[in-house]
């Protein structure tokens, strides 16, 4: 940490390439959203050698027709199929918001209790209590999809909402309850039965004192079941037919006579910012110093 | 909060609620996951249970008792087993390359200098694209005539122009892999991130002072305190791993041939051609393998959970 | 021109509902009425009469003089017949298909405020439909009142979907008038639609392979429209020697390892050289020696495609038209809109032709289980109607209206060219119209009507197809392209086995 100048500069140097790496695909998928068709699809890739254009974003974020944008263009009218209904997809990314912040809050609420209960108490079975709920993940989506298809429809929890609000749940269940155990198992039990003996509840202490501790794994668990809700595919298509996540929807523009590639591009670059917004809102708590430094010794 | 809700209901304390519940035991902390479960996770494995002893008759479609006659369908399936092997070359290859390259960018990137914190930020945006997208983004630049990959690596002199990346036998599985390093290492540096960041500095500070050098630190310190962390990423990471199916289904449809065909993408392609008891055999052979694959991980790496 | 006029209702009412969501601004608003021509003639004076070069229809204004939205007739009686049903809903599932894309279009404005049926189409990816409808036919859900079905899927479905033809006989007071059965294309009525003598659904979507070339590589090279199955190879390695320089590839292809697309590549140079897939004992047939020589053109053809050919699907193969990097093709003749359109690199370069002839064209009283054996391979889809629905009347009617006369004519031109469906479609003056250069052209129409009625090819019907055509064959056929398969022979062995036993349940004899 107290490396020399040139050390720090090349890590920086090193970690900015790292990141701009991972970050060249995205770069390339929202350029492309930027390019009119034909520059999407070159023998010579383009970079920068274009007309921007921000047709795509206007047909799937604003409702324009592709009618409309064809009168602009000074095609005829009626000579392009599809209209504002089929691409237009903010309605989407609500439906997307919805199921991704309510699981999240869902499957962390469980999580954190049931990870609670596990990391403070001995009993018999623990072990395989655990197992079984991380072999709850371990089905492949598609053999879980139909039979839930069938639960659903016989509750009424289809094509809603809180149904898949409660599909996205389960399948971030595993994940969530096993990483807060592991979090909470690091802030030493002998610190709630501290504050147990100077009388204050067991929920008060999990409230008041444990929880702030764990911040920073709430923070990276929370983060974590968004992303799995937020591009969940399989069981989203299943369940839903009016209701449609971004994945859904995005599926949607593979049509038999072409992709739409500048609609993909397009949504998938706009919905990379509500879920960049959460992720940041939550990253703030994974910083250092609260945690357990100052507890454990 | 629940118990004086409860208490209230029942009338003033008239009817006391059981040791058990009330007191200072671990049930109520557990019940709320262990009802969802329940309600929804059971079913789904029983029901897939019951269906790989039937068959689906093709031409009155019913389904009738088959004994384990899917089981050994299964297990005499070339396919099977290829795709068997397909899934476990491509679990072990990519959990080694994202367990070192996010424990590498996880490292590089645990520093509280400026851009820092904007750098981690960045860092988890593939986790946010969808995997069906990401799977369209690589098809996108592996094409072999309008990709942008393809062409940086004709140009470089590393590919052969008439191999299709996604196309050519020796590259389709790496192509497929590729887009699932780049979206899942930064899940491995997410988490780890979060460990190191909770790490006390006490004893880094300590070993800097007798003179330990960083790999020392690393080895001796950071590794064994990240234990659980690591141990609880590699399972989770595995069993997604394990189970994949929408790179397959949009980079190569299990391509060419069969070679990038892995269990689930299989199952799932024996579902929606309706052969259900099947593919519900296929699928309950891939939770045996992880149930299987995963007690013995946790014995030997001595998890206590 | 109604399909003009109707179109430019859509375009106000969509600019309407916009505003009125305050997605546009007022002022935007009143430039697009501006555009649309409200209120002041400007959009058809400076629009529709317009000369414009190289693009967009020139509607004359005596044609629009004659205007008058969808047929006043149909949209009356929908009025009428479908007030017992206003306020019910009905769900369709289809993939994202011109004739679909259509619908979705039109339906709010049209069929839902003529009847009060509310309609809603959900769009997902072909294996998805299969996926979805097999789900509700299993457990007779009735989830979807009606289905898009892929003519490979017919006789799967046939015990779920009503006759349409019955249906209409057997509810006469629900029943269109005019609705003209003999309209739709027999060819297609009996290659699409009919299984076992009854028919499963009404034709809806046709696409069928034509001949598709490059002009202005034709002439440079002196080459003319192949009419034998050698002089198409011909042309392809002309064109492939010549202009490989360039990046231009001789043909291009859709033969995606363990995809749908690689089977029905394969059926077009199939039964182009005489083959069949089943013989007339309802045994495969792909390795007799028609059979292998067809799957030895077929990889002729693939050693002159851009390499990229053996990953697309139907979507690449066009992709790769478009953007001129392919000299000449058979193939969807719905793609050929699209090389007309805004995004193409070779507007006006290209042109459609029939099919060269086959070598030798297998009867089908010689092939098995219904297989129509001709170059002309048909993807085809019905619009069915299933019996587990409990709206079963008013998604009837939402049938008729979407394969009545007035909509296929009108959809022709919206969804560019690709479901015509009905013989009047052919002949309907505005189809006529679109019959020239520039986005949503009809003027392949010629070459795909006529390889409609003369050169059809269809694939086999039996309930187990679904499974072979979207998994056995492809598969096996990927290997043998990839060279993981060292000859043809061992290719066709390997599917013949398990095919001849997924067949057996429903061989004849």
């Amino acid at each position: 940490m107290h490396g020399s100048v040139a050390t720090r500069v090349l890590r920086d140097l090193a970690a900015w390439a790292t990141v701009l790496l991972f970050m060249f695909p995205l770069f390339w998928w929202v350029l492309s959203s930027f390019k009119p068709y034909t520059a999407i699809f070159n023998t010579t890739p383009i970079f920068f050698d274009f007309t921007p254009t921000l047709d795509n974003y206007r047909v799937t974020l604003a409702g324009a027709s592709r009618v409309g944008l064809a009168v602009e263009r000074g095609g005829g009218v009626g000579t392009v199929a599809g209209g504002a209904s089929s691409y237009f997809s903010i309605p989407s990314i609500v439906d997307s918001i919805i199921v991704a912040v309510g699981s999240t809050v869902l499957a962390v609420i469980l999580a954190t209790l049931a990870a609670y209960g596990l990391s403070r108490w001995e009993m018999r079975g623990k072990q395989h209590f655990v197992f079984w709920v991380l072999a709850q993940r371990m089905m492949p989506p598609i053999a879980v999809a139909i039979p839930i298809f069938f639960i659903f429809r016989d509750l009424g929890l289809r094509d809603t909402h809180l149904g898949l609000v409660l599909a996205h749940t389960l399948i971030n269940l595993p994940l969530a309850v096993l990483l807060m155990k592991s979090f909470l198992d690091d802030v030493p039990r002998e610190l709630d039965e501290a504050a147990m003996i100077d009388g204050a509840s067991r929920l008060a202490v999990f409230r008041m004192v444990t929880l702030p501790l764990v911040r920073g794994g709430l923070a990276a668990t929370a983060v974590l079941c968004f992303v799995f809700s937020w591009t969940e595919f399989l069981l989203s298509l299943q369940l839903t037919t009016s209701i449609r996540t971004i994945p859904v929807k995005i599926s949607t523009f593979v049509t038999s006579t072409g992709t739409e590639w500048g609609f993909i591009t397009a949504l998938g670059s706009a919905a990379l910012v509500p879920s960049f917004i959460f992720i940041m809102l939550v990253q703030r708590h994974l910083v250092r110093g609260l945690t357990l430094g100052s507890l454990k010794d | 909060m629940a118990t004086a809700l409860a208490q209230r209901q029942a009338g003033g304390g008239v009817f006391r609620l059981p040791r058990w519940l009330a007191g200072d035991h671990p049930f109520p902390w557990l019940a709320p996951l262990t009802a969802m479960l329940l309600a929804f996770g059971v079913y789904p494995l029983l029901y897939a249970v019951w269906l790989s002893f039937q068959e689906r008759s093709r031409v009155t479609r019913q389904f009738e008792f088959a004994g384990v006659r899917q089981w050994a369908t299964a297990l005499a399936d070339d396919r099977m087993w290829g795709a068997l092997q397909t899934t476990v070359v491509y679990t072990l290859a990519c959990l080694a390359i994202q367990l070192v390259l996010g424990m590498a960018v996880a490292l590089l990137l645990d520093a509280d200098r400026r851009g820092y914190g904007l750098l981690r930020a960045l860092m988890t945006l593939p986790l946010v694209v969808p995997p069906a997208v990401t799977g369209m983004m690589f098809l996108l630049m592996q094409d072999a005539q309008f990709g942008v990959l393809t062409y940086g690596l004709v140009q470089a002199g590393l590919l052969d122009p008439t191999q299709p990346l996604l196309g050519a036998s020796s590259t389709a599985l790496a192509a497929i892999m590729l887009a699932d390093v780049w979206q899942w290492t930064p899940f491995m540096v997410l988490i780890f991130l979060a460990g190191l960041r909770a790490l006390p500095k006490e004893p880094f500070e300590a070993a800097a002072i007798d003179g330990a050098s960083p790999v020392q630190a690393f080895r001796y310190l950071t590794l064994p305190m990240l234990s659980r962390v690591i141990a609880v990423a590699v399972l989770i990471r595995s069993i997604d791993l394990f189970r994949i199916y929408d790179y397959v289904y949009v980079m190569t449809g299990g391509g060419p041939g069969t070679l990038t065909e892995t269990l689930s993408f299989y199952a799932g392609r024996i579902f929606t051609l309706a052969n259900f008891p099947y593919a519900a055999t296929l699928s309950l052979i891939v939770l045996l393998v992880l149930n299987a694959a995963a007690m013995l991980f946790i014995r030997l790496t001595r998890i206590r959970f | 021109m109604s399909f003009r006029e109707h179109d430019r209702k859509t375009f106000i009412a969509d600019s309407a509902r916009a505003y009125a969501q305050r997605r546009i601004g007022k002022r935007e608003f009143l430039r697009r009425m501006g555009l649309a021509g409200v209120g002041f003639s400007a959009f058809a004076a400076g629009f529709l009469g317009g000369q414009r070069p190289g693009g967009g229809l020139r509607i004359s204004k005596q044609a629009l003089a004659q205007d008058s939205g969808p047929d006043p007739e149909m949209m009356k009686w929908l009025a009428e017949v479908g007030r017992p049903f206003a306020g019910t809903t009905i769900r369709y599932t289809s993939e994202a298909t011109p004739p679909t894309i259509v619908l979705s279009q039109l339906v709010k404005d049209e069929f839902t405020a003529a009847t009060g049926i509310n309609v809603e189409i959900e769009i997902v990816p072909l294996e998805q439909v299969l996926q979805k409808a097999t789900l509700d036919v299993q457990g007779q859900l009735g989830t979807y009142d009606l289905y898009y079905l892929d003519q490979s899927w017919i006789a799967t479905f046939s015990p779920d979907m009503e006759d349409p033809r019955a249906y209409y006989d057997a509810k006469p007071d629900l029943a269109m008038p005019g609705f003209d059965w003999d309209d739709f294309s027999p060819p297609l009525v009996d290659g699409i639609a009919k299984f076992e003598g009854r028919l499963v659904g009404i034709p809806f979507d046709i696409p069928i392979a034509i001949l598709m070339y490059r002009k202005d590589l034709y002439e440079k090279h002196g080459l003319k429209v192949p009419t034998t199955m050698d002089e198409y190879m011909a042309n392809v390695k002309a064109i492939q020697a010549a202009e490989s320089a360039s990046g231009i590839y001789g043909t291009t292809g859709q033969m995606r390892s363990g995809h749908y697309s690689l089977e029905c590549e394969w059926t077009i140079w199939l039964w182009g050289n005489g083959g069949s897939i089943f013989n007339a004992s309802d045994m495969f047939s792909g390795g007799d020696e028609e059979g292998i020589r067809g799957l030895e053109y077929m990889m002729e053809l693939s050693k002159n495609c851009p390499p990229g050919a053996l990953t697309w699907t139907w979507d690449g193969q066009g992709q790769s038209v478009t953007q001129g990097i392919a000299g000449q093709l058979v193939s969807w003749g719905e793609f050929f809109p699209g090389f007309d359109g805004t995004d193409s690199k070779v507007v006006g370069l290209m042109e459609a032709a029939i099919p060269p002839t086959p070598t030798r064209v297998r009867p089908s009283s010689e092939a098995g289980f219904g297989e129509i054996p001709h170059i002309g391979h048909q993807g085809g889809s019905t619009l069915s109607l299933s019996k587990y629905s409990s709206n079963q009347e008013a998604a009837w009617l939402f049938m008729q209206w979407a394969t009545s006369k007035d909509v296929v004519a009108r959809g022709c031109v919206l969804g560019g060219g690709a479901s015509p469906v009905r013989l009047s479609a052919f002949a309907d003056p505005r189809t006529k119209e679109a019959a020239r250069v520039g986005p949503g052209t009809t003027r392949h129409f010629p070459a795909i009507e006529y390889t409609i009625n003369n050169m059809m090819g269809s694939e086999p019907d039996f309930p187990a197809w679904a499974e072979m055509a979207n998994n056995l064959i492809p598969v096996e056929l990927g290997k043998y392209l990839n060279g993981q398969t060292k000859t043809a022979e061992e290719c066709m062995a390997a599917i013949e086995g398990p095919a001849n036993e997924m067949a057996a349940p429903f061989r004849r004899t």
